[in-house]
């Protein structure tokens, strides 16, 4: 009795230790400032080395932090290693930050002028960054680098330059889309011969499409596997708002709350009734593995999901962009930049080399886009390895339709405070969509009130 | 005389140096810049500007504010109450003469070695719908019909069911060894004397137990309101606050304004007003016991 209660604790005890250290963050632990070592002393020398300093025999050391967690954590490092080995005078540090504390540490070390010399942001963060003085201008130095903005798909880049000033260099662009399990989709006699879903395009189209499906397949399918709070049911309403013709909840001038009223109305109408007529599973503790597990014929997310049904076994699904339901096509979707954040001592030839190597990932997109990304630039969608990976080529035209929100500050203030407060409550069908609109114009105001 | 004593009173002096220098460094002294803080506008990053009162002033207005600290006022009134009644209930239990005392000592008190992050993943795991314990084990007494859910984590009266319940059976552990050493303590003596004047075991209880753990009672119950007033971390992993900001209790505000709107210096000035209520709580408190003492 007493050895089996004492293997009860000691097994209670190592779980606690082993979640605990899942919660608390670690990796940052080596986030030590640069040395201001090697280059300061031959900062001199380098200005009169010639454009290409390869092969100048001065290593230039480059910290990099990134936000990225498996998958994705891994493709980064595999094209940092890349780019290290293939550029003798840059060396990149890569340190892997916790994601959910990236933005906090990284304002709080540049604060202290211990930030890196290259870090990554999220398209939608960038203008709080600007704002804060985190990051720094790029012209001069992609200048210097010889860096041609003409290479970014222009929808990407453009969500990046504000007051005619480029201030990152978009890596790839992650949009909400929708998959679907073959298997369950053929079962329902609602996959075509190409592979892809047999569905009317329009709005009574794709809830044909959904109850179908709910007829069709066995009752412990779920037609529709989304969550029923917060980031995806918010992207599929941005995506519905966005294809009615609306254009974000602010103003152009970023001062005030701007909701159209009966555009976002009507496209969280529309997303009601699929939780109120069954299409989706009420209060799903978890879709993905419900998608995963093969009891849901079609779910939305991000792209980044691509990966993660890859390397599920025996999964077939496909991959496609959401179903345009109202007037014209268009997605939920942000962006990966690399930035260059501000630092000390602005050491030109640091910032020439980080210059270089940000242009280096977007060049080399077919890697990072193992993930499900799609590259920033459109030349290596025509990339050999990357025309080879399958799915990606299903979904790469979304670049061009994906709505970013407009450049303000409080972007995901409004969207955590305002957006996903309210429109949970539509979801679950204790407010109407018409007040839920109402509150969030009030909401949004306050916010860029204060 | 006088000065062997002054003489030791410097060597105390001297041995209780190291710790007062670092706590007057890290308490002390960030407490006083943290009043500072209340009057400025101050990010993540640097000092901004001074604002005199308006923290205040916007504080005051707040209706979020005041709604969090209602919530955490909730939590008190749920929790305080029902984790006095249940430790002693425990206690009562484990310390019958039986021969599973010992596992009841150690079942009791197993779930206060956990962390908040376990126990409150254990508690999502057991409220969730579809596969969570709760609504297995009602599905299957047959008290929940085949094809209906009781949402725990999203209805805001259930959600705070749940938080208390899990709260409850983590932290009790500690709270019924507390009564449980307070019960060893009354002499076996008194007991007997009663039982010869006839007195049954409702009658020990509530004349000679229930006194006797009197003092224990008035420390525990300060304790957990101050304890329960601070509740976040379990809060924020099961329902995060949710829906429509129900569960949000007064930390969890702060931490959102401090640490993710990048507004420290408001978030001071919560902090501030939540530490002023809890010394008022702790003061009345105080009071209370010391009037009632005198009396006796």
């Amino acid at each position: 009795m007493r050895k089996n209660i004492g293997l009860t604790l000691a097994t209670l005890m190592s779980a606690s230790l082993v979640l605990s250290a899942c919660g608390g963050n670690n990796g940052g632990g080596n986030a030590s400032p640069e040395p201001a070592d090697s280059s300061s002393p031959s900062a001199e020398a380098s200005s009169s080395a010639p454009a290409s300093d390869s092969g100048s025999g001065k290593q230039v050391s480059l910290s990099f932090w990134t936000l990225f967690s498996g998958g994705d954590g891994d493709n980064m490092q595999a094209m940092i290693d890349e780019f290290n080995k293939t550029h003798p005078d840059i060396q990149v540090k890569n340190t892997k930050l916790e994601w959910g504390e990236y933005y906090t540490k990284l304002i709080t070390a540049v604060g202290n002028g211990n930030g890196p010399d290259v870090g990554i942001s999220h398209t939608s963060r960038l203008p709080d960054l600007i704002n804060q003085g985190v990051v720094s201008e790029l012209d001069d130095v992609a200048e210097g680098a010889g860096v041609d903005w003409g290479t970014y798909n222009s929808n990407l880049l453009n969500a990046t330059v504000v007051d005619g000033k480029h201030y990152a260099a978009p890596l790839d662009t992650h949009p909400f889309i929708m998959f679907y399990n073959k298997k369950l989709l053929s079962d329902a006699g609602l996959l075509g011969e190409d592979g892809k879903p047999v569905m009317e395009q329009s709005a009574d189209g794709f809830v044909a499409f959904l109850d179908a499906l709910k007829q069709k397949l066995p009752e412990k399918v779920t037609p529709f596997a989304l969550s029923n709070s917060n980031d995806d049911p918010f992207r599929l309403w941005w995506a519905l708002y966005h294809q009615l013709g609306a254009s974000d909840v602010i103003s152009d001038d970023l001062g005030s709350a701007a909701v159209d009223a009966d555009k976002g109305a009507k496209a969280a109408d529309y997303i009601q009734k699929l939780y109120t007529n069954g299409y989706i599973k009420k209060n799903d503790p978890d879709f993905y593995k419900n998608f995963q597990s093969g009891t849901a014929a079609i779910m939305m997310t991000g792209v980044w999901a691509t990966g993660t049904w890859e390397a599920t076994k025996d999964f077939e699904f496909g991959a496609m962009p959401i179903p345009q339901i109202f007037d014209q096509p268009a997605t939920w979707g942000d962006s990966h930049t690399v930035i260059l954040p501000v630092t000390k001592k602005e050491d030109p030839d640091k910032r020439k080399a980080a210059m270089i190597f940000a242009d280096w990932l977007a060049s080399n997109g077919q890697i990072w886009a193992k993930a499900g990304h799609i590259p920033s630039k459109p030349s290596v969608l025509e990339n050999a390895d990357y025309k080879a990976m399958p799915y990606r080529s299903d979904y790469a035209s979304v670049a061009d339709t994906v709505k970013f929100s407009k450049p303000s500050t409080k972007n995901w203030q409004i969207r955590d405070n305002a957006l996903f407060k309210y429109l949970n409550e539509v979801w679950a069908a204790k407010m109407t969509p018409a007040d839920a609109m109402t509150k969030i114009q009030a909401e949004v105001e306050k916010i860029l009130k204060e | 005389m006088r000065i062997s004593k002054w003489r030791a009173d410097l060597l105390a002096l001297l041995f209780l140096l190291p710790f007062v220098l670092i706590y007057v460094l890290y308490t002390i002294w960030p407490m006083i810049k943290g009043v500072e803080m209340t009057f400025y506008k101050w990010t993540l990053i640097k000092k901004m500007s001074y604002v005199g009162w308006d923290n205040y002033n916007k504080m005051f207005h707040d209706r979020e504010v005041w709604e969090a600290i209602w919530h955490s006022t909730l939590f008190v009134i749920l929790t305080t109450p029902t984790m006095v009644v249940l430790a002693i209930v425990l206690a009562l239990i484990a310390n019958r003469k039986s021969r599973l005392r010992k596992l009841y000592r150690t079942v009791f008190f197993i779930p206060s070695v956990l962390s908040v992050a376990v126990a409150s993943f254990l508690g999502l795991f057991i409220f969730q719908p579809y596969m969570g314990f709760v609504n297995t084990f009602l599905h299957l007494i047959r008290i929940l019909p085949e094809n209906s859910e009781i949402f725990w984590l999203t209805e805001v009266g259930l959600s705070w069911i749940a938080v208390s319940a899990i709260t409850l059976w983590w932290t009790v552990g500690f709270n019924f060894i507390l009564y449980l050493s307070a019960m060893q303590e009354i002499p076996d003596e008194i007991v007997e004397a009663a039982r010869l004047d006839g007195a049954n075991n409702w009658n020990v209880f509530w004349n000679v137990t229930l006194p006797h753990l009197s003092p224990i009672t008035k420390t525990i119950t300060m304790l957990q309101i101050i304890a329960s007033f601070k509740v976040f971390l379990q809060i924020y992993i099961i329902t995060g606050g949710g829906p429509l900001d129900k569960t949000r209790p007064i930390i969890q505000l702060i931490y959102q304004t401090g640490f993710r709107e990048n507004d420290l210096g408001y978030a001071a000035t919560m902090s501030y007003v939540v530490f002023v209520i809890l010394l008022v709580l702790s003061a009345i408190q105080y009071w209370l016991n010391n009037r009632k003492e005198a009396r006796a």
